[in-house]
C-alpha cells in the first residue's frame, strides 16, 4: 500500500494482456477460417502454415458454389428464419401480454405449458414430431419446417417478463375510456416496448438461422435445404479439400457477424433479460 | 392523451362487473389461441405421444407393438448406452468447470476496465461465436484441430509433436468440450459482467481499508456476492453439456470408434439411422429424468453455497 499508483497501473496492464490474450483466441480461429479458404490447396497443407496468403485465389469460392447451391441455401435459411421469427412474434407477444396482465380461466396451466415447451429435451419431441409431420404430407416440404415453430415457448415468456415490468397506468386509461384489451395492447402496450420485441424478434430469428436437426432430418431435396445442414453436405462431399470446406463456413459466418456488430445492444440486452441462450 | 383519469372513477367501480370481467377472460383466451394452439400440438401432444412411444417397439414405419417396460429393461444392460452415458459426464466434467472458470475470469477482467466503449468492445468480441452458425464454427475447430492446426502450433514451437486432437480416443472429448466452451462462453461472460456490475463498491472499499489483496477481495466479496449468477451458469452449462451433440455431429460423429459417442448422439443414431423409435424415445425419457434429478440435486446443493441478498 506504500505506492498504490504503480500497483494500480500495474494492474491494468495486466488485464490488457490477459483480455489481448483472449482476444486471440476469438480472432485466430476467425482469422484461420479466413485466409484459409483464399489460400491454393498446396499452400493450405502445406507446413508450417503460412500466415498470410502466398497467392491468394478465389478457386475455393468457385469450387464452392460448383459443389452445392449456396446462395439458394442462404436464401432458404433467410427466409424461413425471417417468417418463423415474425410468426413467433406475432403469436407470441398478444399471447405474453395476456399472460401478464388479464385473468381468464387456465392461465396458469397454459402458461405451464409455454415453459414446459421451453424446457423439454428435443430428444424427447422430435421423434413424435417428426411422425406428425410424416403424418401430414409435409416431409421434405417448407411446412415442415415452419409450422411446428409458429409458437415459440421461449419468446412468451421473454415478453411475458417484459410486459410484466411496464407500468399499468397508461392501459387502464384505456379501459376506463371504453377501450378493449386489444386497443390497450395495440396502441399502448406494443409500441412502449418495440425494443424488446426486436430483441426477441432478434433472438428468434438467430435460433432458427442456426437451427440445424429439425431440418436436416425433415427436409430431403438439395433445393429447398437450409444453411447449416448445406454446410454438413459440404463437408461430407469435399472431406479431403478443406479450403473449400473454409470457404463456405467464411461466407456463412461473415454475413451474420457483421450484421451483429450493428445490432449487438438489442441482442445483449435481451441475454441478460432472457438469461438463457443467445 | 385522451383519457383524463381523474373523472373518470364510476367507471372504475364499474370494471369490476362480471361483464366485463367475462369480457377479459374472453380477449385472455382469444390473445393467447394461436400460441397456444401450436405450443398443444407441436410440444404437449409430442411429450405425451413420446411417453407412450417409449412403451412399444415401434420402428417408424409398421403398427407398434405394446412392449411395456422392456425398452426401459433393455436400457439398464445395454452398454452402450451406459458407456455412451459415461463419455457425457466426463465431458460434462471437463466442459462445465472449464466453462465457468473462463467465463468469470473474463467477465471480471472486462468489468475491471475503465473505459464504456472498450468494455463494449470485448464483451461484443467474445459474444461472436455465439451469433454465428455452430455448423460452420465446428467445421472451423475440425480444421484447427488437426495434426498441423495453429492449436498445436504452440507445442511444435517447444519442438513437441501436437496430437491429431480429434483422431485419438484420449483427447477427442477435451477437444469438443474446447469448442463448446469457445462458442458458448460469451453468454455466461454477458451474464456475469451484468452480476459484477450489481456488486455494491462499498463492499471493497471497506476491505481494502483493511488492507486485503485482490485475490481475497475476488474470493470473499465478488464470489459469494454473484453466487446466484454462478448457480444459474452451472445449471444451464449443465444442461447443455448433457445434451451436446450438434458438435459431435459435425466434428467427429462419435468417433474414433464410440470414443465420442454421447448419449444425445447415441439417441438420435438409434432413431433415425436404427429407426428404433421407441427405444430412443425411452432413452431419451432417461435421460430427462437423470437432467431433472441432477437440477433437483443441485437446487438443494445450492443453499450451502448460493448467498441471495
Amino acid at each position: 500500500m506504500n505506492n498504490p499508483v504503480p500497483r494500480a497501473r500495474r494492474e491494468r496492464w495486466s488485464i490488457v494482456v490477459v483480455l489481448a490474450l483472449g482476444s486471440i483466441l476469438i480472432f485466430v480461429p476467425f482469422y484461420w477460417m479466413i485466409t484459409m479458404s483464399f489460400k491454393t490447396p498446396d499452400e493450405a497443407y502445406r507446413w508450417p502454415p503460412t500466415l498470410v496468403p502466398e497467392t491468394w485465389t478465389l478457386e475455393n469460392f468457385k469450387g464452392l458454389f460448383a459443389t452445392i447451391p449456396f446462395l439458394r441455401m442462404f436464401w432458404n435459411s433467410f427466409w424461413t428464419s425471417f417468417l418463423i421469427a415474425s410468426l413467433n412474434i406475432l403469436t407470441g407477444a398478444p399471447a405474453a401480454y395476456a399472460f401478464a396482465r388479464l385473468r381468464f380461466p387456465g392461465k396458469g396451466t397454459w402458461f405451464g405449458a409455454h415453459l414446459l415447451s421451453m424446457i423439454v429435451p428435443w430428444q424427447i419431441t422430435i421423434i413424435p414430431v417428426f411422425l406428425l409431420i410424416r403424418a401430414f404430407g409435409w416431409y421434405d416440404s417448407y411446412m415442415a419446417l415452419i409450422v411446428p415453430s409458429i409458437a415459440n415457448g421461449f419468446s412468451v415468456f421473454m415478453l411475458y417478463q417484459f410486459f410484466r415490468s411496464l407500468p399499468k397506468s397508461l392501459e387502464e386509461s384505456v379501459l376506463i375510456d371504453g377501450g378493449s384489451w386489444f386497443t390497450a395492447l395495440r396502441h399502448i402496450a406494443l409500441p412502449t416496448s418495440s425494443g424488446a420485441l426486436a430483441a426477441a424478434w432478434l433472438l428468434a430469428f438467430l435460433g432458427n438461422w442456426q437451427s440445424f436437426l429439425w431440418p436436416l432430418i425433415v427436409l430431403q431435396s438439395e433445393e429447398k435445404m437450409v444453411l447449416p445442414v448445406g454446410l454438413l453436405y459440404l463437408q461430407n462431399q469435399f472431406s479431403v479439400n478443406v479450403p473449400v470446406l473454409m470457404a463456405g463456413a467464411t461466407l456463412s459466418v461473415l454475413p451474420t457477424i457483421i450484421a451483429y456488430i450493428f445490432l449487438q445492444r438489442y441482442l445483449t440486452d435481451a441475454a441478460i433479460t432472457s438469461g438463457v441462450k443467445g | 392523451m385522451t383519457a383524463s383519469t381523474a373523472t373518470k372513477t364510476p367507471e372504475k367501480q364499474r370494471s369490476k362487473s362480471s361483464s366485463l370481467r367475462r369480457e377479459e377472460a374472453l380477449w385472455g383466451l382469444a390473445l393467447i389461441l394461436p400460441s397456444t394452439l401450436g405450443i398443444l400440438v407441436f410440444a404437449i401432444l409430442p411429450i405425451l405421444g413420446s411417453f407412450g412411444i417409449s412403451f412399444t417397439d415401434w420402428g417408424g414405419l409398421s403398427l407398434p407393438n405394446w412392449t411395456g417396460l422392456e425398452n426401459y429393461k433393455q436400457a439398464l444392460g445395454d452398454t452402450k448406452a451406459t458407456e455412451s452415458i459415461g463419455r457425457t459426464l466426463i465431458f460434462t466434467i471437463i466442459a462445465v468447470p472449464l466453462g465457468l472458470v473462463v467465463a468469470i475470469v473474463l467477465a471480471a477482467l472486462i468489468q475491471n476496465l475503465k473505459l464504456e466503449k472498450v468494455k463494449t468492445f470485448f464483451r461484443t468480441l467474445y459474444y461472436l461465436p455465439m451469433v454465428t452458425i455452430g455448423v460452420a464454427t465446428a467445421l472451423l475447430f475440425k480444421v484447427l484441430f488437426t495434426a498441423q492446426g495453429p492449436i498445436n502450433l504452440p507445442f511444435n514451437l517447444l519442438g513437441i509433436q501436437g496430437p491429431a486432437w480429434l483422431d485419438s480416443p484420449d483427447t477427442v472429448l477435451s477437444a469438443i468440450a474446447i469448442y463448446s466452451v469457445w462458442q458458448g462462453a460469451g453468454s455466461s461472460i454477458i451474464l456475469f459482467m451484468a452480476a459484477l456490475a450489481n456488486v455494491p463498491k462499498e463492499l471493497y472499499e471497506a476491505a481494502q481499508i483493511d488492507g486485503a489483496q485482490p485475490l481475497r477481495l475476488f474470493w470473499h466479496i465478488t464470489l459469494p456476492m454473484i453466487s446466484p449468477t454462478i448457480f444459474l451458469v452451472l445449471i444451464l452449462s449443465l444442461i447443455g453439456s448433457l445434451q451436446v451433440f450438434e458438435a459431435v455431429l459435425v466434428m467427429t460423429k462419435g468417433g474414433p470408434g464410440d470414443s465420442s459417442m454421447t448419449i444425445a448422439m447415441y439417441i438420435y443414431k438409434t432413431g433415425f439411422n436404427y429407426f428404433k423409435m421407441g427405444y430412443a424415445t425411452a432413452l431419451a425419457w432417461l435421460l430427462s429424468l437423470a437432467l431433472v434429478v441432477l437440477i433437483v440435486l443441485q437446487w438443494r446443493l445450492q443453499k450451502s453455497w448460493v448467498h441471495y441478498e
